[in-house]
């Protein structure tokens, strides 16, 4: 299987602190869903900043389509086809839907492309339209979510990471959000998933990663490691599988 | 009657001032966090920049304002590069810069009183003393002026703020610094930026005070105090909200001295941050302070 992004043996921290991540890689193939689980604290938020350039690389590589991320800033990294959707507050909460959407083509020259891909994003999710003018912070949780995701393909990214895009949403529109996920899939995007529901994560993805502590205990299919005895053990006491 | 009409135009005209003053600031704070408490210290160097320009060439204030904006903005990026871009990877940024700008605003007071040493002063263009009247209601020339040469630049930021590309990047950035960086902004030129236009603001707005007030170094003090509350009131960082601040206020403050004197105008400021922060602690246009 080729490798659309290859994580290997990375060890980062925040500033000069301890090194939180501590070996952690990941093999990621295009085109499908990875979901990245492990329990509260074992750096997979800070696994994502890594590979987005957001915290530095101290050790080992983050090769992407043949070249090493290592060192790139943030914009870079988007530049070579990365967008990375945060935890929580991805938007900005007084701009509009619309301005939104144009912020997530900054990077983008072209004006007029830039306007017909809103326009595209529009058709597929008609409430961002309907929306269009409000403040984006005063929409539901779920529609934030929806606009925090339909934003990034705004400049068809090759990868795009998410980080607990269910976080704080009713479970009835949890649903949707692995929609969106689905629509992307479709569209070729590759997509990197952090959930902490880890059952509910491995069910929509083809590939399953576990991170304890800094370093990856074993990644693998996604159905093979949703039933690996291991999770369980991972899992008891603290927080269950689901 | 006309005396009112009179009062709500001589407030609205120093309420543009006013603006102007705070917007500079509070477009500094929203996206850098620094509470510049050297601003109206930097205000007072674009007053004598206006001041001595017109006693020594006889040039107008309104014709040196752009001057007096370009020194400022190119003080600002001089004060970015060498202080604040390197304090802003410290842990401890925000602490730091509250102590660092103090102690910039009582060196430029110092170095202002060395200079030109601490007596009144005030540019006196002929139109300064110069007023129309409007069947009659009485309207200072210099105060008009000054109104709507703030109102003119005010407008002008905030329309660039909400149409251009960079206007856009100032906006993420005050918003949300990180989902900002991540699509692409660089979060570090748009705080330059920032930081030169604020003060350019701070140039103009002295340009203007140096004909409306008399000033001397040390006033800036009384001045940051009307600023803070203005910004407070507004909701740090909301540009809007402390535009809507100094306009309300100013004429409020306007109808109170001329009902219960001069002496009781000023304290309107105070009374009302006093009363916001009891009542609605996040300004009149911020969010709800968040935990943590
Ligand atoms: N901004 C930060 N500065 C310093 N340490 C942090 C920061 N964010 C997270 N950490 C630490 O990194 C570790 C992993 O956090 P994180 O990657 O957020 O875990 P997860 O997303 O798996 O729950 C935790 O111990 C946390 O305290
Ligand atoms: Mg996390």
């Amino acid at each position: 299987m080729t490798k659309l992004l290859e994580v290997k043996d990375v060890v980062a921290g925040y500033g000069d602190g301890p090194a939180i991540l501590n070996g952690a890689s990941i093999d990621v193939q295009p085109g499908k869903v990875h979901c990245i689980i492990g329990p509260n604290g074992a750096g997979k938020s800070t696994l994502l900043k890594a590979i987005c350039g957001m915290l530095k690389v101290r050790q080992g590589s983050v090769m992407f389509k043949g070249q090493n991320l290592k060192g790139k800033r943030p914009d870079q990294v988007l530049r070579e086809g990365i967008c990375f959707v945060p935890q929580e507050r991805a938007l900005f909460p007084k701009m509009t839907v619309r301005e939104n959407l144009r912020m997530g083509g900054f990077s983008m020259t072209d004006k007029a492309t830039l306007e017909k891909r809103i326009d595209e994003i529009e058709e597929r999710f008609p409430i961002l339209r309907e929306r269009r003018d409000q403040h984006a912070g005063t929409m539901s949780g779920g529609q934030q979510q929806t606009l925090a995701m339909a934003r990034t393909m705004i400049l068809r990214p090759e990868i795009v990471m998410l980080d607990e895009p269910s976080l704080g949403l009713a479970p009835k529109i949890v649903q949707e959000v692995f929609d969106i996920m689905k629509v992307m899939t479709e569209d070729g995007i590759t997509v990197l998933l952090v959930e902490q529901n880890a059952l509910m994560g491995l069910k929509h993805a083809d590939w399953g990663v576990v991170l304890d502590l800094g370093r990856t205990l074993f990644e693998g299919p996604a159905k093979e490691v949703l039933t690996d005895p291991r999770i369980q053990e991972l899992y008891l006491g603290g927080q269950k599988a689901a | 009657m006309s005396d009112l009409i009179q009062i709500l135009i001589l407030g609205l005209a120093l309420g543009g001032v006013y603006a102007l003053m705070g917007a500079g600031l509070s477009l500094v704070f929203g996206v850098m966090r620094i509470v510049n408490l050297a601003h109206p210290s930097l205000i007072m160097l674009g007053a004598y920049v206006a001041y001595w320009a017109f006693r020594l060439y006889g040039i107008d204030p309104l014709i040196i304002l752009p001057v007096a904006m370009v020194i400022l903005a190119a003080t600002g990026v001089i004060l970015y590069k060498l202080v604040f871009e390197r304090e802003a990877r410290s842990a401890k940024y925000s602490e730091m810069t509250v102590l660092l700008t103090f102690a910039f605003a009582m060196v430029f007071e110092g170095a202002l009183a060395t200079a030109f040493t601490n007596t009144q002063r005030v540019t006196s263009p002929a139109y300064a003393t110069d007023a129309i009247f409007i069947a009659d209601i009485f309207i200072p020339l210099g105060q008009l002026y000054a109104g709507i040469v703030s109102l003119v630049l005010i407008a002008g930021l905030a329309l660039w703020l909400k149409y251009t590309r960079f206007g856009y990047a100032i906006r993420a950035t005050t918003q949300n610094r990180e989902a900002a960086e991540l699509l692409g902004v660089n979060v570090n030129f748009v705080g330059l930026v920032s930081f030169a236009i604020g003060l350019a603001l701070a140039g103009a707005a002295g340009a203007l005070v140096s004909f409306v007030f008399s000033f001397y170094p040390s006033k800036h003090w009384e001045w940051i105090a009307i600023l803070m509350s203005l910004v407070v009131l507004g909701g740090m960082g909301s540009i809007l909200g402390t535009v809507v601040a100094a306009y309300t206020l100013s004429v409020v403050a306007a109808y109170v001295g001329f009902f219960f004197g001069a002496t009781w105008s000023t304290l309107t400021f105070f009374v009302a941050l006093f009363v916001v922060l009891l009542v609605r602690p996040q300004g009149l246009f911020g969010e709800k302070p968040e935990l943590a």
